[in-house]
């Protein structure tokens, strides 16, 4: 049950993303409370329905952990977008939303007779967003792109990673999660242009090859830095000031990040600050030279690993140094931080019963209370029948069209 | 951005307070910038914010020196304002302006009040202790502008036994388990790098949470309070892997550039120094076109790769393959050719080659600001482009309170004689007095 008022809750979606970085686009806007209406393709359904990993290692269009987590709070109406009443289905669903939100390769949307001119004719006020992989121009444009060379391309691959090995991949699908959340962000300041500044609804442009480049991790810095010093950053070993690296403890490891301003407190926080007081200890610039790196290791990996995780961050904390600990997911979900702010909200599923999934990315603080509990995903063309009923369509027309393979 | 047709910028209007530091914030103040938002960053000449305005106040040159490019600063040399010319302030200062206030006193809380009066948005990114010093607080701040947006947004939340716990992207990456899924196959977690995602991350989420702040605002008539724990809404980029520990109670592992289904997947060396190529096969049909294209026809049939099963097992033996293809190659043309055969593929482009992209380049993306402390730089555009708006930037970063005339004598009103005297009390002025 949704309790009071949310940002967007008076937002309609029309969501014709699939696979991760527009779903996952259409899935915060729903967390800010947008109705999203997932238009997905009879039978089959978004591909990623059939992307594990899937409940119990069993394949099944209601059974995929990265579906379930994307779709939460979402609508599901199956329409077949090459038949001419499919098209004439989505048009009309334009007129009664706010934004339209699509991830296909570019020139399907004008291929499908859904070209922003034609949505813009129904409903002057829509904002379009398109996401894809290079953007809707370029030389790129019809370029495969994936999770793993995109990041190459566009991302901070080129520094991750150890020195004499390959550059490695980040985790997982960073790059198209966060393209997704570029994308709710373009799509919201769309729709600002329109009701703060009564614009027409505009067509938005998110590149994944962008998006990387300009935010996954450090790349701004490098880019920046490169023009000052021609470096290439490439790829650094962990240990490149005085405590930095990821260093063995009792129970797995800690990473320390150091820096200048913050190699006396580590020195401290292992009880060395005798050290300080020797001549090349005892300056900012003594302190950066490249040998006292290896110099602080026997003091410091004894150090580490007498000590737990847990300790090892309570000591960072009391002595102002930055680190973490490196954690499992398992870790993760027993953390005592994300526990005491009770982060996991749990989601029944008629497939999978109820399950921990990752909480909202944001704390409203409103006199209504607490943050509304999520609904599960969606089955495959669940809110068929009712999306079309409240646009008007009546149930013997709905079943005239589910008979012509149109739904 | 600037319009084609004389319409307004989409936050157009909208004053910003920012007392962000580091990257997760002032990487949400940028967005906004950029989008047309005045954003206000409110500092201290009496606080040096370390990591923000460079790790430390006045580096020498020895130390700029042996710096890496994070923090570089123009030609490595400090210059006499180190704090306006660090690499690692100006990749997200752009279109900013800056002001200075010393907030540790009355008179400099009054000053502040005056600013939250005439504003519609405060953030903060800071380990909550930091705030409770200079009283900045949602009590505070909504009892002196009721209508007004505040986010807040330190590592770990504002309560919690991590709520002090001071933290950059690279530690909350480690305590959310993002290490744990990244990296070498069968390495110990040291051999990977440092990755700082949940600073950009907290980025994007900030400025939408602001933008769904002040809609809500419009609706509700009054302002509104938010919090983002930046590690929680980092966590969620793990979102599938950590439903399969929930439902399944997998620990997914790290894969290297490999890939769980696919093969053949990974990174290659190419000709010349540290060059690498990305590809992915994901069809039987694609294996047998990079096949063609190494000029080994006959493995395009070999019943040993004929599905994804067979060449996840052979996929140390197709890696050989590949690389004694792609070391011959440069990099560059590989992409082209793998691409123009239908296989996803890109160049590892470092710093060089996403100046020099022609794609990049083609939209737009680059843009050279002048800067009195910076010179003349290429600043990446903003993060997405519309049919209605062109990509331009306002101004390149501010100088540390560049814009204090213009906050205090336009904006709040005071006297020339009143300027003159909060320089004297340590509240304005363009250089660090600590």
């Amino acid at each position: 049950m949704v309790m009071g008022m949310m940002p967007l809750d008076d937002v309609k979606v029309i969501d014709l993303t699939h696979y991760t970085a527009g779903p996952f686009a259409t899935r915060i806007l729903s967390d800010y409370g947008a109705d999203v209406i997932k238009i997905e393709r009879p039978e089959t359904g978004d591909p990623a329905r059939m992307t594990g990993p899937f409940y119990e290692d069993k394949p099944g269009l209601e059974r995929s952990g990265l579906f379930l987590f994307l779709n939460t709070n979402k609508r599901s109406i199956t329409i077949d977008l090459k038949t001419e009443q499919g098209r004439d289905l989505v048009l009309k669903l334009a007129t009664t939303a706010d934004i339209l939100v699509e991830n296909f390769s570019p020139g399907t949307m004008d291929a499908l007779g859904l070209s922003f001119e034609s949505l813009n004719k129904v409903n002057p006020k829509l904002v379009v967003t398109s996401l894809s992989n290079y953007g809707q121009d370029g030389p790129y444009r019809d370029y495969i792109g994936n999770e793993l060379n995109l990041y190459g391309m566009g991302g901070s691959m080129i520094g991750a990673g150890n020195v004499d090995y390959e550059p490695v991949k980040t985790a997982g699908r960073m790059v198209n999660y966060h393209a997704g959340y570029v994308a709710a962000f373009a799509s919201a300041l769309g729709l600002f242009s329109v009701e703060e500044n009564n614009e027409e609804g505009d067509h938005i442009d998110v590149s994944i090859f962008e998006t990387a480049t300009h935010s996954i991790d450090m790349r701004l810095n490098r880019l920046m830095g490169y023009q000052y010093s021609g470096k290439l950053a490439g790829r650094q070993s962990q240990a490149s000031a005085v405590g930095s690296g990821v260093h063995p403890c009792a129970d797995g490891y800690f990473l320390i990040t150091g820096g200048a301003r913050f190699i006396p407190n580590i020195i401290r926080m292992i009880g060395m600050e005798e050290l300080l007081d020797q001549e090349e200890w005892s300056t900012p610039e003594g302190r950066a030279h490249p040998d006292r790196i290896d110099e602080f290791l026997p003091y410091l990996i004894p150090w580490t690993i007498a000590r737990t995780k847990d300790e090892i961050r309570i000591e960072a904390e009391k002595h102002a140094v930055l680190g973490g600990p490196m954690n499992s997911i398992a870790d993760l979900m027993e953390n005592e931080q994300f526990v005491a702010r009770g982060y996991f909200e749990e989601i029944d599923h008629p497939e999978t019963g109820p399950i921990k999934y990752p909480g909202y990315h944001f704390k409203l603080h409103r006199e209504e209370g607490e943050m509304p509990k999520r609904k599960r995903a969606p089955l495959l063309g669940e809110h068929t029948e009712e999306i079309l009923s409240e646009i008007g369509i009546s149930a013997e027309e709905i079943s005239n069209l589910k008979s012509a393979g149109v739904l | 951005m600037v319009s084609k047709n004389s319409s307004k910028l989409p936050l157009e209007g909208l004053r910003i307070l920012d007392l962000t530091v580091v990257w997760a914030g002032p990487y949400a103040t940028q967005i906004f910038g950029d989008w047309g938002a005045e954003v206000i960053r409110v500092e201290s000449i009496k606080h040096f914010p370390s990591t923000t305005r460079g790790m430390v106040m006045r580096p020498t040159k020895k130390m700029v020196s042996q710096i890496g490019s994070l923090s570089a600063y123009p030609d490595r040399d400090p210059g006499d304002r180190p704090w306006n010319r660090v690499a690692s302030f100006n990749a997200h200062a752009r279109n900013k302006k800056s002001m200075t206030v010393d907030m540790t006193n009355e008179e400099g809380q009054e000053i502040f009040d005056e600013l939250l009066r005439i504003s519609d948005i405060v953030i903060e990114n800071n380990v909550p202790v930091s705030m409770d010093r200079i009283n900045v607080n949602w009590e505070r701040v909504s009892k002196v502008n009721p209508n007004i947006v505040m986010l807040r947004m330190p590592g770990f939340g504002l309560d919690g036994p991590y709520a002090d716990y001071r933290t950059f992207g690279s530690h909350m990456a480690g305590v959310v388990g993002h290490y744990s899924v990244m990296g070498y196959k069968d390495e110990s977690p040291d051999m990977t790098g440092n990755t700082l995602t949940a600073d950009a991350a907290g980025g994007a989420g900030a400025a939408l949470a602001l933008a769904a702040g002040v809609r809500y605002r419009r609706k509700n008539g009054k302002g509104i309070f938010i919090e983002i724990a930046t590690a929680e809404n980092f966590a969620s980029y793990l979102g599938d892997g950590i439903l399969d520990y929930t439902m399944n109670g997998h620990q997914q592992e790290p894969l290297g550039n490999r890939h769980i289904v696919y093969a053949p997947q990974g990174v290659y060396k190419c000709k010349g120094e540290d060059r690498w190529i990305s590809l992915s096969i994901t069809s039987n049909e694609q294996w047998e076109r990079l096949c063609v294209l190494m000029e080994c026809e006959d493995l395009a049939l070999d019943k040993r790769f004929d599905s994804e099963l067979a060449r996840q097992k052979e996929h140390d033996f197709i890696d050989e393959l590949i690389e004694k293809w792609s070391l011959q190659k440069d990099a560059q043309i590989a992409m082209h050719e793998l691409q123009d055969s239908g296989i996803a593929a890109g160049v590892v482009m470092n710093e060089a080659d996403a100046f020099a992209d022609p794609h990049l380049e083609s939209r737009g993306f680059w843009e050279q600001l002048e800067g009195v402390d910076t010179g003349s730089n290429l600043y990446t555009s903003t993060l997405w482009t519309t049919e209605e708006l062109e990509r331009s930037h306002k101004w390149g970063p501010p100088r540390l309170g560049e814009d204090n005339e213009y906050v205090y004598k336009e904006l709040l009103g005071f006297t020339d004689n009143k300027y003159k005297e909060f320089e004297n009390k340590g509240h304005i002025g363009m250089d660090y007095d600590i």
